[in-house]
Formats: C-alpha cells, sequence, structure tokens
C-alpha cells in the first residue's frame, strides 16, 4: 500500500524499545528480616547462590550458540512491606557480601517502585491488563464468577447461595484448574488489599511486575517504565529509601537490565509466591509493541524466546536459610 | 531455528459493531472523548483531527473457550482472545466494536492461557475450523452458549455508557444498530470485494467480505465500523424524515417540522464522510455500496430535502409575520 | 420520558390500561416502549396479542437480563408480531411500540446492586431510542416498585423525567389500598424519601388513574330503578369524599376510565374500530384512554399542588 502523504502523531500508536540482554539473573530478594539477621546470613545466601549464577551464565552462553551472552544481574530490597534501616547503611554492607563471594550486582531496585515509578502507578496499570483465563463455556458474556483482588488457575467452588424455596442447597463441590492433567492443582491469589482506600499490592502481584520489568515488557503510555539510573561511586547512598533511584545501575559495564529471560536464584520458601507469580503472568495482556520489539530483536539475533511469557522466567530454589 | 512460531494463517475473520448516539447533551470534545475512552491507564486514546474529530480507544481483551456457531450445526470448540474498542466520532456518535480472527486449524487440546494471550485478537478452534459454515454461524446469529462477539460489543458498551462524563441528556431520540461482519479468504491474486450487505430484522446488519489473507483483521474492523456508522447516520436521518408529517404546517404547532429536522442539522449532516479511516484497498469495498444502492446519492438527497424543507419553513414564517393582522 | 404503573392489588386494571396508554401515545406518533416488570403475571403480551409470549419469554427477558445471565432483553415488536389484525397494519404516521417481555415463571426475585446497575443500564438505554417508556410494575410494595424507586434516585438517572400512576378501582377498600400504596410509612413516597429522592418532586410526579368506574347517572341497564340510581350517586359522592381524605382525591387524578364491559371479558386494546364499525366498545372509554395518554406529557396536570 502506498503510504498516505498526511500524517497525525496522536492517531498512531508508538512503543518505546529497551535495550534487551540474554539473561537477566536475580541474586536475591531482601527483607527487613534478612537484614536484621546480620551480615552472616548475607553472606550465607551469597555462597549458595554462586555455583547457580555461574550455571545459568553457561546455560544462556549455550543458548546463544557459544557467542557471548549478555547477562545482567539484579537485587531486589523490600522497602514497600516494610521500611528498615536506611540505604546509607544497608547497600554498601549488601555490595560488600556480594563481592565477597565473587558476584556483582548490576542493578538495584526497590520493590515500591514496582507499585509506583514517579508519577506512574505502575501495579495499577498491570493490573488492568489482567485478561482471565476462561473457563469453558465463556461465551462473550461478562464472567460471572470475577472476585475483585483476586486471580485463580481455574474455576472456583460454587458459593453456596441461599436455596429458594422448595429447592435444596447444593453439597461441596471442588474448584478446577482450569489447565489441570486430570487432577487440579488450584491457586486462588490475593492481588490486593484495600483498607480504608488505601491499597496494599500483595507480594506475588509486585513480584509479577518486577518479572515483566526485567523482561523489558511494561510501557506506560508507549514510554519505557523503571528505566535505570546511573550511580556515581563518590555520591554515596542517601538516608532515605525514597531518595534512592526505584532502580539503580551499580556497575557501568553491565550489560542491559531487560532481558528476553529472567533467572531468580532464590530460596524454597518463596516457592509458593513464585507460584502465584506464574498464575499471574499466565493471565496479563503484556502491551503488545513491547512484545513484538522482543520477538524483533530476538528473531534477529537467532535467540529463542518462548511465545508465553510466563514461560520466559526460571528459577533455581536452594534448600536452607 | 524459528524462534516464534509463526501465526498461522487467517481462514475467517468476524466481528459486530454497535453504534449509538452518545447520551450528552454537548459533543463531547477532544480532550472529553480522551476522557470517556481512557480505558486503561497506561495506554494512549488515539486521538485524530483529520478529516473529522475522531477519537479510538486501546483495545482490550476478553477471553473465549466457547462453541463456534456453525449454519451445518457442527460443534467446534475454540479458545482464544475477543479484541473490544470503542471509538466516537465528532464527540457524538459512539460505536463499540468486538472482532476476533479465527486460523484454519488448531491445537487438539487447549493451550496454556499465556499462549494465547500473546496473540491477542485470535481464536483457535480445536482441530479443524469448518470457515463457510462459521462464517454463515456468525452471521446468522450464535445461538445460547456460542461464541458472540456482540455481546462482548455490547459489554463494552454497558461499562462506557456508565462513565460520568454522560448527562445522558440526548439531545434526541434515536436508534442503535448492530452491524455484523465476517470475512473469508478471496481466491488467490483477487482482492477484496464485499460479497453481501443486508439490512436484517430491525437494527440488525450484516456484512459479508471476502479478503486477501494477509489483510489485517484490525483494517478490517476499521472498515466495518465506517459502514456501520455511515449506514446508522442513514438508518436515524430517515426516521427523522419519517417521523414529520409533511405539507401545510398545521395550524396549532407550525414549528414541529423544524424542531423534528433540527438535531439533524446539528448534529449530523456534517458527520458523512464515507471511507475516511479505512485503507485504500479496503475503501475501494465503498464502491459497489455506492453505485447501487447508492449510500451517499441517498445521503445527499435526503440533506437536500431537510434543506429544503427547513427553507419553506423559514418562508412561511416570514410570510406570516408580513400578513396583517385580522 | 419514564411512566410507571403501580397498583396497590390486583384486577385494578393496570397492565390493560397501561398497555392501551402506551399504544394510544404510539398512535399518536411517539416511540413507545412497553417495559414488563410485573413480575410474577406478566399480562402485557396477552393484551398486545403477541401470542409467542403470552407468559413471558423462554429465555433472554427481563428476569435473566436483571440477573445477568443475558446482555439484552428480548424485544418484540408489536406491529409486526401481533396478531391482532388491525394493529398488524401498522396505523400510518404512528411511532414504534416494542414490548420487553419477563422471562416464564420469572416470579419476584431479590434485587442486588448489580441488578440495580442493570436496571439503570436498561432505562437509560430506552430513554435514549423512546419518547416515552411505560413500566408495568408488580401489584403491592413489589420488588419491582423497591427496584424502580432506587432506580429513579441513581446519580446517572438525574435527568430522567419520570411520572407514576397509580391504579385502583372505585370501590372503598380499593381507595383505603392505593392511598396505602403512595402515603403509608413504607409507600412510595416514605420508601422514595428513603432512597434519596426528593420528597416534594415525587408527590408532585405520582397521580392516580380511577379504573372499571361505573357511571353513577346511567342506570344498570333497563331494569335500573331510580333507587338504585341513587343509591350510586350517594355511593360515589361518599367514595369522592372517602379519596379527598386520605389524600387521593380528584385533584391528583390524571384520568377516570370508565367501567368497560368488554375489558371484564377480555384483556385487549381498544381500538378506534372497536367503538366505531363493530361497535364492541364504549366511545367513552376510548376518549378517556386518548385523555389520559395526552395528559401523561402535559405539564398542567402535574406538579405540586
Amino acid at each position: 500500500m502506498t503510504e498516505s502523504v498526511f500524517r497525525e502523531t496522536t492517531a498512531e500508536p508508538r512503543t518505546q524499545s529497551v535495550p534487551l540482554a540474554h539473561l537477566s539473573v536475580e541474586l536475591g530478594h531482601l527483607y527487613m528480616e534478612d537484614f536484621e539477621a546480620g551480615p552472616e546470613r548475607l553472606r550465607a545466601h551469597f555462597t549458595e547462590v554462586r555455583p547457580w549464577v555461574e550455571a545459568a551464565r553457561a546455560a544462556a552462553t549455550a543458548r546463544a550458540g557459544g557467542k557471548r551472552a549478555r547477562v545482567s544481574t539484579c537485587f531486589l530490597i523490600d522497602d514497600y512491606f516494610t521500611r528498615f534501616s536506611t540505604p546509607a547503611e544497608v547497600v554498601p554492607t549488601l555490595l560488600a557480601e556480594a563481592e565477597r563471594a565473587g558476584l556483582t550486582i548490576d542493578y538495584l531496585a526497590r520493590e515500591s517502585g514496582c507499585a509506583v515509578t514517579g508519577k506512574i502507578p505502575v501495579a495499577e496499570s498491570v493490573a488492568a491488563r489482567i485478561v482471565e483465563s476462561p473457563p469453558p463455556g465463556s461465551h462473550g458474556l461478562r464472567p460471572p464468577a470475577a472476585q475483585t483482588g483476586w486471580l485463580a488457575n481455574g474455576e472456583r467452588s460454587p458459593v453456596a447461595r441461599a436455596p429458594q424455596a422448595m429447592k435444596r442447597a447444593v453439597g461441596w463441590q471442588p474448584p478446577h484448574e482450569t489447565a489441570a492433567r486430570r487432577h487440579s492443582v488450584f491457586l486462588d491469589v490475593e492481588l490486593w488489599s484495600d483498607d480504608d482506600g488505601d491499597r496494599t499490592w500483595s507480594c506475588p502481584f509486585l513480584a509479577a511486575v518486577w518479572q515483566l520489568a526485567r523482561l523489558g515488557l511494561l510501557r506506560n503510555e508507549g514510554e519505557a517504565v523503571l528505566t535505570p539510573q546511573p550511580h556515581t561511586a563518590t555520591a554515596g547512598f542517601p538516608d532515605r529509601w525514597d531518595d534512592l533511584p526505584t532502580l539503580l545501575k551499580l556497575n557501568d559495564r553491565a550489560d542491559p537490565f531487560a532481558a528476553y529471560r529472567t533467572c531468580s536464584v532464590l530460596p524454597t520458601r518463596f516457592l509458593p509466591v513464585e507460584h502465584a507469580v506464574r498464575v499471574i503472568l499466565d493471565q496479563i495482556e503484556v502491551d503488545p509493541g513491547a512484545l513484538a520489539q522482543v520477538a524483533d530483536r530476538s528473531g534477529k539475533e537467532r535467540t529463542a524466546v518462548p511465545d508465553s511469557v510466563a514461560d520466559r522466567i526460571s528459577y533455581v530454589y536452594y534448600a536452607g536459610l | 531455528m524459528a524462534p516464534r512460531q509463526s501465526t498461522p494463517r487467517t481462514a475467517l475473520s468476524c466481528g459486530e459493531v454497535r453504534t449509538s448516539l452518545l447520551p450528552a447533551r454537548q459533543a463531547l470534545d477532544i480532550r472529553s472523548a480522551a476522557g470517556l475512552l481512557a480505558l486503561r491507564a497506561d495506554e494512549r486514546v488515539l486521538l485524530s483531527e483529520r478529516p473529522g474529530l475522531y477519537a479510538r480507544s486501546p483495545a482490550t481483551l476478553t477471553g473465549v473457550d466457547c462453541p463456534l456457531p456453525s449454519a451445518n450445526g457442527a460443534r467446534v470448540r475454540a479458545v482464544g482472545t475477543v479484541t473490544a474498542h470503542a471509538a466516537l466520532t465528532e464527540g457524538r456518535v459512539l460505536q463499540t466494536s468486538a472482532h476476533c480472527s479465527l486460523p484454519a486449524t488448531g491445537p487438539d487440546q487447549r493451550r496454556p492461557w499465556g499462549e494465547y494471550l500473546v496473540r491477542p485478537g485470535v481464536v483457535e478452534p480445536l482441530g479443524k475450523l469448518p470457515h463457510e459454515a462459521v462464517a454463515r454461524g456468525v452471521l446468522d446469529g450464535p445461538r445460547r452458549g456460542d461464541l458472540d462477539v456482540g455481546l462482548i460489543a455490547d459489554g463494552l458498551l454497558t461499562r462506557l455508557l456508565r462513565h460520568p462524563l454522560l448527562d445522558q441528556r440526548p439531545p434526541f431520540r434515536s436508534r442503535p444498530t448492530r452491524l455484523r461482519w465476517a470475512a473469508l479468504p478471496a481466491a488467490p491474486g483477487e482482492g477484496p470485494s464485499l460479497e453481501r450487505f443486508t439490512l436484517a430484522e430491525d437494527e440488525l446488519r450484516t456484512v459479508r467480505l471476502r479478503v486477501p489473507e494477509d489483510t489485517a483483521a484490525a483494517d478490517l474492523a476499521a472498515l466495518c465500523n465506517d459502514l456501520a456508522l455511515h449506514d446508522w447516520l442513514l438508518t436515524n436521518v430517515v426516521r427523522m424524515l419519517d417521523g414529520i408529517r409533511l405539507g401545510a404546517p398545521s395550524a396549532e404547532d407550525p414549528g414541529a417540522a423544524v424542531r423534528a429536522l433540527r438535531p439533524a442539522v446539528d448534529h449530523l449532516l456534517h458527520l458523512w464522510m464515507p471511507g475516511a479511516r479505512v485503507t485504500r484497498e479496503l475503501a475501494a469495498l465503498w464502491g459497489p455500496l455506492e453505485e447501487r444502492p447508492g449510500f451517499t446519492r441517498q445521503w445527499q438527497a435526503m440533506v437536500q430535502r431537510i434543506r429544503d424543507q427547513l427553507t419553506l419553513h423559514t418562508v412561511q414564517a416570514v410570510h406570516r409575520e408580513a400578513e396583517p393582522a385580522p | 420520558m419514564l411512566v410507571f404503573a403501580a397498583s396497590d392489588k390486583g384486577g385494578t386494571g393496570r397492565s390493560v390500561t397501561s398497555a392501551n396508554l402506551a399504544y394510544q401515545r404510539a398512535l399518536t406518533g411517539d416511540h413507545v416502549a412497553y417495559v414488563d416488570f410485573d413480575f410474577g403475571s406478566p399480562t402485557a403480551a396477552a393484551v398486545f396479542d403477541v401470542p409467542g409470549a403470552m407468559r413471558g419469554v423462554e429465555e433472554r427477558g427481563l428476569h435473566s437480563y436483571l440477573e445477568g445471565e443475558s446482555a439484552e432483553p428480548v424485544r418484540i415488536d408489536v406491529w409486526r408480531q401481533t396478531e391482532h389484525p388491525l394493529l398488524r397494519s401498522r396505523p400510518n404516521q404512528s411511532g414504534r411500540l416494542v414490548l420487553f417481555p419477563g422471562d416464564i415463571g420469572g416470579g419476584e426475585f431479590a434485587t442486588g446492586d448489580e441488578a440495580l446497575e442493570r436496571c439503570v443500564d436498561l432505562l437509560l438505554r430506552l430513554n435514549t431510542e423512546f419518547d416515552v417508556t411505560f413500566v408495568d410494575l408488580s401489584a403491592g410494595r413489589s420488588y419491582a416498585v423497591d427496584m424502580v424507586l432506587a432506580a429513579t434516585a441513581h446519580p446517572r438517572m438525574r435527568n430522567l423525567p419520570f411520572r407514576w400512576l397509580i391504579f385502583h378501582r372505585w370501590t372503598r377498600q380499593h381507595v383505603i389500598a392505593a392511598s396505602g400504596l403512595v402515603h403509608a410509612e413504607h409507600g412510595i413516597i416514605g420508601s422514595g424519601i428513603e432512597r434519596g429522592h426528593d420528597e416534594d418532586a415525587l408527590r408532585a410526579a405520582i397521580r392516580f388513574v380511577r379504573a372499571a368506574v361505573p357511571d353513577p347517572e346511567a342506570p344498570l341497564g333497563p331494569q335500573g330503578s331510580t333507587a338504585q340510581a341513587t343509591w350510586m350517586q350517594a355511593r360515589d359522592e361518599a367514595l369522592r369524599r372517602l379519596a379527598a381524605e386520605y389524600r387521593i382525591g380528584d385533584s391528583v387524578v390524571l384520568g377516570i376510565v370508565p367501567l368497560e364491559p368488554i375489558l371484564q371479558w377480555h384483556e385487549q386494546l381498544i381500538t378506534e374500530d372497536d367503538v366505531l364499525s363493530t361497535q364492541i366498545a364504549n366511545k367513552e372509554t376510548l376518549d378517556a384512554l386518548e385523555e389520559i395518554a395526552r395528559r401523561l406529557t402535559d405539564d398542567t396536570h402535574w406538579g405540586r399542588l
């Protein structure tokens, strides 16, 4: 088709692209209790993580066909559910313990940045992109069973409604996982809770946002969200979490933050949360422009990226701690 | 190495458009239109000012897993997402439209949901798609429980009509319309064609198309929105002219005809622009409709008639004033 | 405009009269919707002679719509689907006349917030399409009455004008009952105020229609005696005093429908043909219906007194 001469920029969609690595490796989450347990806890954690990071790097290189794979590392600090200590105190300790274990943290993120970054309500936007998996029989009428603030991987047990006169109450019926293979593993995830108008996003929901950020799939009106801010070594770290950029680039020579795939190395206790993250990611319609950019670039690089967003993330769980 | 499965070829696209008058006393300006259509916080409303004010919402997806309608009774299950969006023309005519594309074949079992979400607007059959029978089924109207994209367009309309920007004071009574469409593949080498445009019962219209395989479903939806908009204009102006008693104005209410016709002048007559937002290839499909019955011909005849009526009434009013009082 | 048709008791001729009013409005060129919220005993289809929906429709009726089981309620174009021979040839210059039937076996049901929102959606959509929408409500202080009181108090409905017609027969019991429906503690005005209506505005939008009223001047056939006539005039006078005492006196009456024998036999529309050529109906009945239909939108008959 011949291009039209006349154009209106407000009439055309556009999507900003972000640089992409092959793999984003998450070296851990830091919660208040971890920090309170002292630097020994961090040391033990990084010691456990180290070999798996090497393995992930090797796997990425193999997938890249033996060429150098672009791999970046990141670390997430919880400043959303509990506020503890200060960046000036926490970050240097964290970096020192990582270095001691032979690890480099390329990017440091604050969890509250997954809820709101600057003026952008990131979590709210992602929540508005949920397209619930339709149970069989969904033909276009609004889904009757939608439960505000919850997301399941199947159909919930029917609620026992007050029986009408002359009708018998129905007994319990099991919930059903839509993608069940014969038997169900039904999961219902709380996405947020509202308390007097204040919405608190759940840990799995923010973790899902975090995964989308690492996959380079978050956009706001076409613009990239959670872009890394450079850190100058001389500046040190602030005394208030709010003064720390939501995503900080600590290593000048690091590969891009966002990547085709992600791998998180975590203690096993995170397993239920990360199961929930998969259930959420499996039902989020990510920005089609961002999706197309990833497909396009990976195609040019001849790097396979799974279609399904939930299949682009992977985990290594280690025992104990 | 194939990094990404290529999307299988489309054997059928179908959709439904609801067109109605925006229930607000004043037409919305472009900023209010953007407010009404901001279905998502993180996506812009597309705004256009040439050749007329036009705003289009971001697309929303609805998941479906149900049998497809079919004329021969085959119950083919299909899974995927239906795309829906809303558009507002000149701040006055509201359209919601839902559509999907169906590939010729699909897997034997339902895939993980995330795999459907990366192909928005595609509904995949389980097994082979009897596309001719399904196309007829879509146009005849789905049975209860079959895929019904009209319900999705209607759901979006309901959501928009609840918006606080609307004062629910429509400037005149109007008739909403529905336009259902289905597009089958054209023979190899053939361009797009409009096989049939039917005015069915009441407010229902059906459109049957043949299009080359690489025609984007979004472009088809744009064409059908355009057809629906202009058909709605014809329907409603015809209705307005039907409602007035012609001839000399009745003694008790000489202004009745003026009152009945004025909304057309105020709100509708400037909206006629067939093909303005349609790709060049598809805009050619307006040709046969212009030839017979001649949409624009009918429109121009009605516009002329409305203007003549209003002129006559002006002349009569002046005449009455000039008459000496008895 | 919305017109709600209510009555305290069954057998007041509410449905048949409001259907006749809808028909009269359509004849004058208005586009008219008739919404059958008479949950439990839908009768409108019978009056309009639409055989497919005599006791409601199998699916997608108003109950399914309000409960969210269907997106749009079924609509029946009366001119096209009626079996009434005169109605089928849509009278020249008439407006559309569309019936929204209930479901078969729908019955009364508890309404929730979502049903209320859907009710508001429906009434607002009808308002964009029809000049007048008649809503026939189940007798008594029913869920249907509660729902439309809540709907008309809803912020989205603030610009939609509505009027109430309360139908009652011309007997002592019916006069007292009709007054109770409106004025009693939990009557239409009381419940309306609870739901956010302005008392004066609501009062100003309520009028009464006395149905099946015998003519006290007319003797009851050839056997009628002077004594009977005198007695009837006295009763009529007493009833007027009673009505005034119960705040439903002549000043709030929109019209009086005379006792019409054919309506006692068969609930149907009264057409000009019934009066002029077959002469099975009385001209006074038709005149009364035409006049009430006209007064529905004549502001001099409404407002505060």
